[in-house]
């Protein structure tokens, strides 16, 4: 026996042997050399499994059915208003980084109360100085007030069309602590401007959750940094706002989508 | 004794002392190795009853399949490319374009720096959170909800929370509480008219919270907050109550000529 290791299937040599283009050729020594490390031709077979399943013959839909199509496009616009809140929300994420890059979480340089802080005077600058910057944080605020309406509207368009109706209980429940974090994130975006509005908003947050029976002093502590308002209150919202809410916020609203994909949509009767 | 497959004295053969790897040491299903069905027998607890319960469900499912009367067709959908994702580029490209035009037209406002020594005299949220503040605005509701001699049961903000509490408890309940088919606001009129009762308490809350703008005494404005609503939603009751058999009528008309009843 040849102590030579054999090679069972050469696609090297097999590749040569075709008479294959260029294109063809780069394709195949990819796929190959994809294949050999990740195994992807058993996902590719399962991909084609699931295309045949789902694409051979589908039972008529509700809408079809009751020859209802009609109704359906008239009240479009109310079945999108979900996708335009992801619409508004990576508008608002897009102009965020760019804002990100000027925008510094500090309540240092005041000299006495009332002086612009070093948070104040990064946005006087972006809105001075930098370029378009007045419009970029114009955007990013409009985007926040599209994305807050559109959500607001999404959910009246569920209640009232009954979508939130028996299995699809979870997803309702999911939508409203949706809505509870996007009121969060706009909470925090609030604060970060840190003017006179912002300081007496986040004075309002605090005193909310010290009046909270058990956990408010806790809650103040961990979201407020403290009782009264200052550097640690300042960077609380910021992280909120630019890394804990976009990673939380971004997850459930795949999973919301994702359970949609799943139970399917809820078509208008 | 040179026969590969001759046992040794371990207990191993010839075989398995070859260098070179030898055939693919696959282990052939023997008659010790459980089939499936064995390995479901035997398992138990909670194990056996998800397998139990899983094989209901599938028979369930095949069962409603089977006897029923659904269209199937072939597919003749709406495709994906072009159709699909050109209108909803032109939706999404049109609603980022009114976003820019709305930013340009309106740009954000800009305030007086944080000054911790001085309050503002009107403190407001974002437009969204209005309802929000106007919850917390509710402390003249608090001593006539004292029990006890007159004291105030609960603090003014404690009272806030509790009533936001409450609030989103209701909405999470909703799909609990009405369950079954109907789905337009003309079937179910009562929760149309819940509905209605929510979205203008939502408003009146707001007008609660900015009440310095409105030219009525407090006690009025309180009353009004939780008037409308309620006046809302019984007209929006009375309303649906009255089209519902004409509507009704309709829709029934649409569903039997095209399925009529056995």
């Amino acid at each position: 026996m040849s102590l030579k290791k054999q090679d069972e299937m050469d696609h090297n040599a097999w590749l040569k042997n075709q008479d294959l283009t260029v294109i063809e050729t780069a394709f195949l020594t990819t796929l190959i050399w994809l294949d050999k490390r990740l195994r992807i031709v058993d996902y590719l077979e399962l991909l084609e499994t699931m295309y045949y399943r789902a694409n051979l013959q589908m039972p008529k839909s509700h809408t079809e059915q009751y020859d209802l199509d009609n109704k359906f496009w008239y009240w479009y616009p109310l079945y999108s208003l979900g996708s335009l809140s992801i619409v508004a929300y990576l508008v608002a994420a897009v102009t965020g980084a760019l804002l990100g890059f000027y925008y510094a979480p500090s309540t240092a340089g005041a000299a006495a109360q009332g002086d612009p802080t070093a948070a104040y005077d990064s946005l006087v600058m972006i809105m001075k100085d930098v370029q378009f910057g007045y419009m970029l944080r114009s955007i990013h605020r409009w985007a926040a007030q599209f994305m807050v309406a559109a959500v607001f509207l999404h959910m009246l368009r569920v209640y009232f069309t009954g979508s939130y109706k028996e299995p699809r209980e979870v997803n309702w429940i999911l939508g409203i602590v949706l809505i509870g974090l996007t009121l969060l994130f706009g909470f925090s975006g609030y604060v970060l401007p840190w003017k006179q509005l912002s300081f007496w908003a986040a004075q309002i947050g605090v005193e909310m959750a010290l009046a909270t029976p058990l956990v408010g002093e806790w809650a103040a502590q961990l979201l407020f940094g403290g009782f009264t308002l200052g550097q640690a209150t300042l960077v609380r919202m910021y992280i909120l706002h630019v890394f804990v809410l976009p990673f939380v916020v971004t997850g459930l609203i795949a999973l919301h989508v994702g359970i949609v994909w799943v139970q399917g949509i809820a078509e208008p009767h | 004794m040179t026969d590969d497959d001759t046992p040794m004295t371990d207990g191993g053969t010839d075989a398995e002392a070859r260098t070179d790897g030898g055939p693919p040491a696959t282990v052939p299903p023997d008659d010790e190795t459980p089939t499936w069905s064995e390995r479901k027998e035997h398992s138990s607890g909670l194990a056996q009853l998800t397998y139990q319960y899983f094989e209901r469900s599938r028979r369930e499912d095949e069962d409603l399949r089977a006897e029923s009367t659904y269209v199937e067709r072939d597919v003749l959908g709406f495709p994906t490319w072009p159709h699909e994702t050109l209108r909803n580029l032109a939706i999404t490209s049109f609603f980022v374009g009114i976003m820019i035009l709305v930013a340009a037209l309106m740009p954000a406002h800009f305030g007086e720096p944080a000054n911790p020594g001085s309050t503002p005299a009107i403190i407001l949220p974002d437009w969204y959170l209005y309802w929000s503040f106007g919850l917390l605005k509710l402390n003249p509701l608090n001593p006539e909800l004292a029990v006890l001699g007159g004291n105030i049961v609960m603090s003014n903000e404690l009272l806030g929370i509790v009533a936001h509490g409450i609030i989103f408890g209701v909405i999470g309940l909703v799909p609990f509480l009405n369950k079954g088919s109907a789905r337009r606001p003309v079937e179910q009129p009562f929760w149309a008219a819940v509905g209605v009762t929510g979205v203008i308490l939502a408003f009146t809350l707001a007008a609660l919270a900015i009440q310095n703008f409105f030219p009525i005494s407090l006690d009025l404005l309180l009353t009004l907050t939780f008037m409308l609503p309620v006046l809302g939603g019984i007209l929006t009751y009375a309303v649906l109550k009255t089209m519902r058999e004409g509507y009704m009528y309709d829709l029934n008309r649409r569903y039997y000529m095209l399925r009529p009843p056995k």
